[in-house]
């Protein structure tokens, strides 16, 4: 049996405009120098000031891939904090709060009282705003963490403003850790930096999503705002001069998605993101993607609906909507990465996918993925290529583009689908690009008859059975499908949960085998099958209501599923809650 | 350099016989060959509409893309090949209708492109309803009683909304109208072309005739400065009257309303775009600054 690893569960509340994110992940950071593995979980509602949010933090000596539900410190920086998360904490817990909010006298007996004067001790080090920095400095106090890793990041963090802002901050952090200290000196949970482990960055996946754009050679994105996928577009802008993109936040989605259109029409690496409601606005410009065979990337990062639903919470309800999504048919590829790996890894695929294929492909994403951050492997840039598939940047038109009388021909039909992408600029190279069908060059009135019709409609879809050849295929964890009690089959950030879920089941003796679908279309149905057809029964995890993935399944693989696992509630699945159904079912 | 006929397709304009498209399609292939346009520097966008199926009838590089958005299309493409000339086509019901928010926005933006409105007042291709620059109680399918809003007035919008050149023509004057196409595609900024074109087969008002008994050219004027923008509103409201008004008391003013030279453009804004944007991605781009400030 390994060794159980030292865990910490913390939940910072407070209300909106507290800044409690920005402390959680400077926290977060803090372990992540000393070696440490963190997962972080930000629950906020759609506001800028008042309101509930509130920041969870896991911290272990192992890689972690998701939440979980059980929390062993909790950090009151108001009253409400305690009265809606106390029941969270385990035996033993520790609450961590400001006797100025409320008496001691209220925290339940079962759990460990911590008072620390949080204002007045942020108000002697300098100022009522380090409340923050005096309940994280009593946070690391009570689990005996050194306090040197924070001081760190708060110099980091404070490094453009004056010197004595950082200072006056660790001062503040030190204060509380010593309060904490006197207060609770033999907290369970223990934890001290790890020498020599190996180099972990901190990325959210909207961070991990603009690395790998970039890393692929992107040169435009386009954007309209939208939770949760906004912050690709600060992140895009902070970069745009460092790296030569041009970044553009436009009138709406539909401008952001036309533009991409243009770029990419001119050969250059173009994406956007959004929501689900504002790919509803793309979806039009999408299509054309497809019929004029343009090679864009899209992410569509996807909260509760329909309309503006919660706009600050998670779900998995888009999947059939992005499969679809534009009238007429094309073929598309949908990307759905489970976690901040392969939400890099995948959307420089992404790129090379579009131009190989030259068709638009979405990155599939929610905001369980955006907004949280995860310690992850350092990035490895020599695993990342470029392959720009049949695209003519420069010279001179290729002879076998050419017509019998010498013109080019954007759209000729070949046998994979795929035609000769020459560029505007380079010789001999007027073409249309056409929304409208059209012929091989790319006439729409010539593309009336049917048998041009057929034709060129048959070419594109071709590139469906290109598409099966080059798309990432399923993942598998856990214990292998052939000893397994069960098989877990989803997408997406389910990820995570199933994998500590999995963890948590074989510390109980049941081995169950894991399968994500990467990628969810072209929909790898012969993969899914076998699974099904190996493991002796099968949960179906998904964030929706109506089953979309199992739809899928049933339609892809004519295969039934046994048990399925559905939340809508806005919340990302807990590992808990998965193992709890595959105790109910085995 | 292309002719004017080399410019030309194989395939004759389908358009109605006597569609102001003709003259505007002459025109415009006269001026790319006066100005020398190199073929690989010109690039074309179209909208959706009877001005769109022109998109067939020039051997360029173009692209045709969706009722209405042709201007991000193109802004698009101008935002990232500087190495691109971007001349825009477009209709009333798709530039100003349709395509209305992008019009605003382009024109705010001082993006250098050439932005052509092919404004017949009508919807053409759909047969023959209201357009946002149909006139006021005009009857159309689509409006039986008569149009109740008050027109698009797309000069007036331009100059309020910062327009760096903006001009109106009428495709009945053909080398008029060339002269203004080659002032606009020089123009460093966004250019805004609004070009009368009477509809031959759905508008029986607003016709050839109509108006050559009611359009004069700005440059006649005398004592106008296209420099003064104020000036240049206050003429953009005098083109609009009464739907039956006779020639006399309804004059409609063609010709360079505003310019400014030297404006600073949306590129202007842009010292990243020095090269056309596809060459960032001819290998992976190193990105380890930004790996290693997340702690890598």
């Amino acid at each position: 049996m390994p060794e159980t690893p030292t865990e910490l569960r913390v939940r910072i509340g407070g209300e909106a405009g507290f800044g409690i994110k920005a402390a959680g992940q400077m926290l977060a950071r803090s372990f992540v120098d000393a070696g440490l593995e963190t997962f972080d979980l930000t629950e906020y509602p759609s506001l800028i000031r008042g309101g509930h949010n509130n920041y969870l933090l896991r911290v272990s000596t192992e890689p972690v891939y998701s939440h979980v539900e059980p929390v062993d410190v909790l950090i009151c920086l108001n009253h409400e904090t305690l009265e809606m998360h106390h029941m969270e904490l385990v035996d033993g817990g520790a609450v961590i709060f400001d006797p100025a909010d409320f008496p001691a006298t209220e925290i339940p007996s079962r759990l460990r009282a911590v008072p620390v004067p949080l204002t007045d001790m942020a108000r002697d080090a300098g100022g009522k705003i380090m409340r923050n920095t005096v309940a994280l400095g009593a946070l690391l106090g009570i689990v005996g963490f050194p306090l040197t890793f924070l001081g760190d990041s708060l110099r980091t963090q404070f490094a453009k403003k004056a010197p004595e802002i950082a200072e006056n901050n660790v001062k503040a952090a030190q204060a509380g850790c010593d309060a904490a200290v006197a207060a609770c000196p033999d907290f369970f949970v223990q934890l001290a930096p790890i020498e020599g482990a190996p180099k972990r960055i901190l990325v959210d996946g909207n961070e991990a999503l603009g690395m790998g754009a970039l890393a692929a050679g992107l040169g435009f994105y386009a954007a309209y705002p939208m939770t949760p996928a906004s912050s690709i577009l600060h992140f895009m802008a902070a970069h745009e001069r460092e790296y030569g993109v041009v970044v553009k936040h436009t009138e709406d989605e539909i401008a952001a998605m036309n533009m991409v259109v243009g770029a990419a029409f001119g050969g250059t690496r173009a994406m956007t993101a959004s929501a689900g409601g504002g790919f509803a606005l793309m979806v039009e410009a999408f299509g054309m993607a497809g019929v004029s065979e343009t090679a864009v990337v899209v992410g569509v990062l996807t909260r509760p609906g329909p309309a503006t639903g919660l706009p600050t919470w998670t779900e998995q309800s888009d999947l059939r909507y992005v499969i679809h999504a534009s009238q007429g048919e094309f073929p598309r590829v949908v990307l759905a990465p489970g976690d901040r790996e392969d939400a890099f890894e995948l959307t420089w695929k992404a790129f090379n996918l579009a131009d190989q294929l030259q068709t638009p492909v979405i990155i599939l994403g929610d905001s369980y993925l955006s907004d949280n951050r995860q310690s992850t492997p350092a990035y490895d840039l020599s695993k990342v290529s470029v392959d720009r598939g049949k695209l003519v940047a420069e010279g001179s038109v290729p002879a076998e583009a050419l017509s019998e009388d010498g013109r080019y021909l954007r759209y000729k039909l070949t046998d994979d689908g795929i035609s000769i992408r020459a560029l505007p600029g380079v010789k001999g190279a007027n073409q249309l690009g056409n929304s409208y069908e059209h012929d091989e060059y790319g006439f729409g009135s010539a593309g009336e008859p049917a048998p041009v019709r057929i034709s060129q409609n048959e070419k594109r879809m071709r590139k469906l059975d290109l598409a099966r050849t080059l798309v990432p295929p399923p993942a598998f964890f856990g214990a292998p499908p052939e000893e397994a009690d069960i098989g877990i089959l989803f997408f997406g950030t389910t990820k995570g949960p199933a994998r500590e879920a999995a963890r948590m089941l074989e510390r109980e003796g049941v081995k169950a085998a894991l399968m994500q679908v990467v990628t969810v279309f072209p929909f790898p149905a012969e993969e899914v099958a076998g699974f099904l057809q190996t493991v002796p029964n099968t949960l179906l995890v998904e964030g929706n209501f109506t089953g979309q993935l199992e739809g899928l399944v049933r339609q892809e693989c004519l295969l039934p599923v046994q048990y399925t696992l559905h939340r809508y509630d806005g919340r990302p699945f807990t590992p808990e809650q998965i193992v709890a159904r595959v105790k109910e079912v085995l | 350099m292309p002719t004017a006929a080399e410019l030309e397709q194989a395939m004759k304009p389908t358009w109605c016989p006597g569609c102001g498209n003709f003259g505007m399609y002459r025109a415009l292939k006269e001026a790319i060959e006066e100005l020398g346009l190199p073929a690989e520097e010109l690039m074309m966008v179209w909208g959706i509409g009877c001005h769109g199926n022109g998109a067939d009838f020039y051997n360029v590089q173009g692209f045709h893309g969706l009722h209405g958005r042709a201007l991000p299309v193109a802004t698009g493409l101008a935002l990232t090949r500087p190495d691109l000339k971007v001349i825009v086509e477009m209709g009333d019901g798709d530039g100003y209708g349709i395509g209305g928010n992008h019009f605003i926005h382009s024109v705010r933006r001082n993006i250098d492109m050439t932005a052509i409105f092919h404004n017949n007042q009508i919807y053409g291709l759909t047969t023959g309803q209201a357009s946002p620059t149909s006139e006021h109680f005009m009857k159309t399918p689509s409006t039986p009683g008569g149009v109740v809003e008050e027109p698009v007035n797309p000069v007036g919008v331009s100059v309020a909304q910062g327009a760096t050149f903006v001009a109106r023509a009428f495709a009945g004057d053909i080398p008029h109208l060339k002269e203004i196409y080659k002032r606009a595609i020089q123009h460093e900024g966004f250019a805004v072309v609004d070009v009368y074109q009477p509809c031959v087969t759905w508008n029986k008002i607003n016709t050839f005739s109509w108006f050559r008994d009611r359009v004069y050219k700005i440059e006649e004027l005398p004592d106008y400065d296209p420099t003064d923008r104020t000036k240049a509103f206050d003429l953009s409201m005098s083109t609009f009257h009464e739907l039956t008004c006779a020639p006399d008391e309804c004059k409609i003013p063609i010709g360079v309303f505003f310019e400014e030279q030297g404006s600073f453009t949306y590129q202007d804004g842009l010292p990243q775009l020095d090269r056309p944007m596809w060459k960032h991605a001819e290998k992976p781009r190193d990105i380890s600054a930004t790996i290693a400030a997340f702690g890598g």
